[in-house]
C-alpha cells in the first residue's frame, strides 16, 4: 500500500500544484490577499507530497520491492545500500522525480527566506515555479509513472548499470540537478517581473543571490561530474565534450554571464533587458539539457529514456516555457529603464564583454552539440564533433575572457581612464614578466604552460594587489568582495591545472610482465601480478603495482577489472593523489602467460582542477550571503 | 482504483492545511514600494562607500547618485488599492472539492487496477473464480493489457491452452514489445504442440530475443528452441549465458542447470 500512497501523494502534489496557479493569481488580481497569501501553504503542501513520494520510491528501493517495475529494472538483491539509494535517480523516472523533488525544496526554499521580497513578488514568483511544477508532475505521471506496479514480481531485480555503482554518481547527480533546477528561481523572478510589470529595483536584488546559490550547485555538480568520470571511466580524463557534459555546461556558461550583468543592473542600473534574457536563457537551456538528456536523441550513459512520448512531451513543455517567455518579454520591454550611460573604459565595458565571450563560448558548445543531431534528424548523414572541434572554438573564446578578470575589477564603474589604469596595472606586469621568465627558466619551455602560467600569477598577484588596497584604505571587506576574489582565484587555479595535466602528463600503455619496471616521470613502476577478486555483485581482478622514486616506495596501487552480474566489464583505475600530482594506474585486458596491458598516466596539478570549481563554487557562495542581502527591511 | 483510508486521510490533511491558511492567512511582508526606497537608500550608501574608498570621484558620484534618484522615482507607484476580504470558509469548501475530485478522478485514471500480491490479503480464491474475476474486470476494460495477460496466465494454468491463447494474442496486439507476454505466448502455443517452439512460437521467441538478448529468461526459452532443433552447441551457449548471468541462489538456476546437463550428457553420448 505504501506504493500506492506515493503515488497518490504525485497526484495531489499535481492537484496542488494546480490550485497554487490559479487561487493565489486570482488574489492578485482582484486584491484578495487572503487567496494571494495561500501561495506559500501550497508550495509546502506540494513540497511535503511531493517528499512523501521521493522516500517512499527510496524505501521501495531499500527494501527490495520488485512489484515496482522501476525497482525491479534498477536494482537487486545483492546491491550495497548507498547505491540502491542511489538507484532511485539511476532510472529515467526517478531521475525525473528527483528533478521535481529538488524544484520542490528550491521552491520552498523561496517561500521560506523571503521575508525581505515584496509579498506580491513573491506570491508571483511562487505561481511560476508552481507552474513549473505542474508541466513536470504532468510529465512524471502521465509518461514516466516511477510507482508503476509489475502484475506478476520477479523474484530478483536486474542490475543497475554498474557505471553508476559508485560513490561520485551517488552524489553528482543531486549535486548537479541542485544547480540546474536552481535556474528555475532567477526565471521565475524575472518572469514575475514581467508578467506583474514591475521591472524594477526589486527583482534585480533578489534574483542574484538565488542565480549565485544555483550556481555555485552546478559548479559543484560539474566539479563532481568531472571527478566521477577521471577516476570511473578509466582513461584520466577529465572533460570529454559529452553532449550530456555540454548540456550541464551551456547553462553554467549563461548562468555565469547572469551573475555579472545582474551586478552590473543591480549596482548601476543597466543592461536590464540582457539580464532578462539571460535569465531567461539560462532556465531555457536547463530545460534543453533535460529534453537532450530524458528524449533518448543522446547515446550516453546518461541517456536511458529512450520513448518518443516523453520526447515529445518535454519538447512541447520547452516550447511553451521558451516560447511564452520570449512573447511576455516582447510585450514587457517598453517598460524596461533605458540603460544608464556609461564609457567605453569602465567595468561596465568589462563585465560587457565577459557577457560577450560567455555568451559566444556558450554558442559555439551549442552549436557543437546539436549540429550532429540536426544532420542525423535530417538523414543528411552521421557526424560526431568531439574534443578537436570544441578545443579549437571554446578554448580562444575563453583566454581573453580569463585575460578581462585580470584587469577589469580595476576598473572604476562608469568611467575610468586609460592613464590610471596602467599606472596600476604597471606594478602587475612587472611581477607577471619577472615570474614568468623565472618559470621559464627554471620550470618549463612548453608555451602554452608558459602563458597559463603568466594567467596565474598575474590573477594571484591582482588579487592580493586589490585586498591590499582594501586594507590599506581600512575599508570593510564585504562578503561580495571576498566572493568575487576567491572566485577569480578558482578560475585561475583551475586554467593552471588544466593546462598543466594536458600539456605535461604523461600516458603510457603498456605491456607488463609480472616483476617488470617502468620509468615514468621519475617513478618506478613494479609490476607484481594480478589475483582473482569478488565482492558483493561482481567479481574479477585486482592488479598489484608497487611505484617508487629514487628507490624509496612512493605508494602500492590496486587496479581492478569487474565483472558485473549483468556481464558488464568495468575498469577501475587506483590513483595516488597529491596536490602536485597523481598516479593513475588501469588494468588492461589479460595477454598470454601473465603478461597484462596495464595503463600508466602521470598527471601533474590534476587535482587542481576540482580544487579551481571548487574555489568557484565557495567564492559564489560567499557572494550570495553579502550583507544587502541579509539586511532586513523596515516596512 | 484502489483507494483507501491512507489516501483519504492525505485528503482530509492536506484539505485542512489549506483551510487553516484561509483562516489564519500567511502575513504580507513589504510593498514594492518600500522594498524599492530600502534598495535604493542602500545602493546610495554603497555609492557613499565608494567614494570614500576613492573607487569612483566626485564628478562620477554626482551622476550615479542622481540616476538611483531618478530610478526611484521611475520606480514608485501609487499601490492603494483596497484588500477585498473573502469568506474563508467558501474557499475552505471549493478548495476541498476541487482538491477531492480531480485528485480521486486523476488517480483512478492512473492507478493500477490491482495489486501485485493483494489476493493474499483476503481469502484465497479457487483458479475458477479468479478466471471469473478476471473476466468480469475484462468485460469493463476489454483492452487491459496485464489483466489479459493475467487471464492467459490463469488459463494456461488450468489446462485450458486454447482460451489462454486467444488472451495472450489479445494482449499480443497492444503490446507486442513486453518480453514476459512473448515468452508465455509462446509457452501456452507450445502447450498445443506437444510442446514443439514451432511456427509462431518460435518467431515469439526469436522477437524476445531481438528485443533483450541479455534477459535470462529470453537465453532459457531460446536454448529449448536451439536444442529442439539439434543446435546443441548453441543451446549450450545460451544456457552457459543464462548461467552466468544470473545471481547465485536465483531460484531457476537449477531449471537452467538440469537442461544444461542433459544437453551434455547428449552431447557425450
Amino acid at each position: 500500500m505504501l506504493i500506492e500512497v506515493g503515488h497518490f501523494a504525485l497526484v495531489l502534489a499535481l492537484v496542488i500544484s494546480l490550485v497554487l496557479v490559479v487561487v493565489p493569481s486570482l488574489g492578485l488580481y482582484q486584491n484578495k490577499e487572503s487567496l494571494a497569501q495561500l501561495a506559500k501553504p501550497l508550495v509546502w503542501a506540494q513540497g511535503f507530497w511531493i517528499a512523501v513520494a521521493f522516500f517512499v520510491l527510496m524505501t521501495a528501493f531499500l527494501t527490495n520491492d520488485f512489484s515496482v517495475k522501476n525497482v525491479a529494472e534498477n536494482s537487486n538483491t545483492q546491491l550495497p545500500v548507498l547505491y540502491k539509494a542511489s538507484a532511485v535517480w539511476g532510472s529515467h523516472e526517478g531521475s525525473l522525480l528527483l528533478w521535481l523533488f529538488v524544484l520542490s525544496i528550491w521552491t520552498v526554499a523561496v517561500s521560506i527566506f523571503s521575508k525581505r521580497i515584496p509579498s506580491d513578488l513573491i506570491n508571483q514568483t511562487l505561481i511560476v515555479l508552481g507552474s513549473l511544477s505542474f508541466g513536470f508532475l504532468l510529465l512524471l505521471l502521465f509518461t514516466s509513472n516511477p510507482f508503476e506496479r509489475l502484475l506478476i514480481p520477479p523474484i530478483e531485480g536486474r542490475e543497475l548499470n554498474p557505471l553508476l555503482q559508485d560513490f561520485g554518481l551517488a552524489v553528482h547527480p543531486p549535486m548537479l540537478y541542485i544547480g540546474y533546477v536552481g535556474l528555475a528561481v532567477p526565471f521565475a523572478f524575472v518572469l514575475s517581473a514581467l508578467i506583474r510589470g514591475q521591472l524594477d529595483s526589486t527583482w534585480i536584488r533578489w534574483t542574484r543571490p538565488w542565480t549565485l546559490v544555483s550556481w555555485s550547485f552546478l559548479t559543484i555538480g560539474i566539479t563532481l561530474g568531472s571527478w566521477w568520470a577521471y577516476y570511473e571511466l578509466g582513461w584520466g580524463g577529465w572533460w570529454f565534450w559529452d553532449p550530456v557534459e555540454n548540456a550541464s555546461f551551456m547553462p553554467w556558461l549563461v548562468a555565469t554571464a547572469l551573475i555579472h550583468s545582474l551586478s552590473v543592473s543591480e549596482k548601476r542600473g543597466a543592461f536590464k533587458q540582457w539580464t532578462v534574457l539571460l535569465a531567461i536563457g539560462g532556465f531555457s537551456l536547463s530545460l534543453l539539457g533535460t529534453f537532450l538528456v530524458r528524449s533518448g536523441v543522446l547515446t550516453s550513459v546518461h541517456a536511458f529514456a529512450t520513448d518518443p512520448t516523453r520526447g515529445l512531451f518535454i519538447l512541447i513543455f520547452l516550447l511553451i516555457v521558451i516560447g511564452g517567455s520570449l512573447v511576455l518579454y516582447t510585450w514587457r520591454s517598453s517598460l524596461l529603464q533605458q540603460s544608464n550611460p556609461f564609457s567605453l573604459l569602465s567595468r561596465e565595458t568589462g563585465l560587457l564583454i565577459n557577457n560577450i565571450l560567455l555568451v559566444t563560448a556558450m554558442l559555439s558548445v551549442l552549436l557543437g552539440t546539436l549540429y550532429p543531431l540536426i544532420l542525423d534528424s535530417l538523414d543528411l548523414g552521421k557526424i560526431s564533433v568531439g574534443a578537436p572541434y570544441f578545443n579549437a572554438v571554446f578554448v580562444p573564446i575563453m583566454i581573453p575572457g580569463v585575460l578581462a578578470l585580470a584587469v577589469f575589477p580595476y576598473v572604476r564603474w562608469k568611467k575610468d581612464s586609460s592613464s590610471r589604469v596602467l599606472n596600476l596595472l604597471k606594478f602587475e606586469w612587472i611581477s607577471v614578466v619577472l615570474l614568468t621568465l623565472l618559470s621559464w627558466i627554471f620550470i618549463t619551455r612548453n608555451i602554452f604552460v608558459i602563458i597559463a602560467l603568466a594567467l596565474f600569477i598575474w590573477v594571484v598577484i591582482h588579487v592580493m594587489v586589490l585586498l591590499l588596497k582594501r586594507l590599506k584604505a581600512k575599508s570593510k571587506v564585504t562578503m561580495s568582495f571576498l566572493g568575487m576574489v576567491v572566485a577569480h582565484l578558482g578560475i585561475a587555479v583551475f586554467v593552471l591545472g588544466a593546462t598543466v595535466t594536458t600539456q605535461l602528463g604523461i600516458e603510457k600503455d603498456i605491456k607488463m610482465n609480472l616483476g617488470e619496471t617502468q620509468t615514468i616521470a621519475g617513478y618506478d613502476f613494479v609490476f607484481n601480478g594480478v589475483s582473482p577478486h569478488s565482492k558483493d555483485n561482481y567479481s574479477g581482478f585486482i592488479g598489484d603495482i608497487s611505484v617508487f622514486k629514487n628507490d624509496r616506495k612512493v605508494t602500492q596501487l590496486r587496479p581492478e577489472k569487474r565483472l558485473y552480474q549483468t556481464g558488464m566489464p568495468m575498469t577501475e583505475a587506483s590513483i595516488d593523489p597529491s596536490i602536485t600530482r597523481d598516479l593513475y594506474v588501469a588494468l588492461g585486458e589479460s595477454l598470454e602467460g601473465d603478461a597484462w596491458s596495464v595503463r600508466i598516466y602521470y598527471k601533474p596539478l590534476v587535482r587542481w582542477i576540482w580544487l579551481g570549481g571548487l574555489m568557484i563554487a565557495f567564492g559564489a557562495l560567499l557572494a550570495a550571503i553579502d550583507r544587502r542581502y541579509l539586511v532586513r527591511f523596515r516596512s | 482504483m484502489i483507494f483507501s483510508w491512507q489516501l483519504l486521510i492525505m485528503l482530509i490533511l492536506s484539505g485542512l492545511f489549506f483551510t487553516w491558511f484561509l483562516f489564519k492567512p500567511v502575513k504580507s511582508g513589504l510593498s514594492h514600494n518600500e522594498s524599492n526606497i530600502a534598495i535604493n537608500k542602500q545602493r546610495k550608501e554603497e555609492l557613499e562607500l565608494d567614494i570614500n574608498q576613492g573607487l569612483i570621484d566626485d564628478d562620477q558620484f554626482q551622476v550615479a547618485e542622481s540616476e538611483i534618484v531618478n530610478t526611484l522615482a521611475n520606480e514608485l507607484r501609487n499601490n492603494n488599492k483596497d484588500n477585498i476580504e473573502i469568506k474563508p470558509i467558501n474557499w475552505s469548501i471549493a478548495i476541498f472539492l476541487c482538491l477531492s475530485a480531480l485528485s480521486i478522478a486523476l488517480y483512478s485514471q492512473l492507478s493500477p487496477k490491482f495489486l501485485p500480491g493483494s489476493q493474499v490479503l483476503s481469502e484465497p480464491m479457487t483458479m475458477d473464480e479468479s478466471i471469473e474475476k478476471l473476466q468480469s474486470f475484462l468485460d469493463e476494460n476489454p483492452d487491459d493489457f496485464q489483466a489479459l495477460k493475467m487471464m492467459g496466465l490463469a488459463q494456461i494454468g488450468i489446462g485450458n491452452a486454447e482460451e489462454s491463447i486467444k488472451a495472450f494474442e489479445r494482449a499480443y496486439i497492444i503490446n507486442a514489445e513486453d518480453i514476459d507476454l512473448l515468452l508465455q505466448y509462446a509457452s501456452a502455443i507450445a502447450a498445443t504442440q506437444e510442446g514443439q517452439f514451432d511456427g509462431k512460437a518460435r518467431v515469439l521467441i526469436d522477437q524476445a530475443f531481438k528485443l533483450d538478448p541479455q534477459s535470462v529468461q529470453v537465453l532459457y526459452f531460446s536454448g529449448i528452441v536451439a536444442a529442439h532443433e539439434g543446435n546443441l552447441k548453441v543451446a549450450i551457449e545460451l544456457w552457459e549465458k543464462a548461467l552466468y548471468l544470473m545471481p547465485v541462489d536465483h531460484p531457476d538456476r537449477n531449471i537452467i542447470k538440469e537442461a544444461l546437463d542433459t544437453v551434455l550428457n547428449l552431447q557425450v553420448k
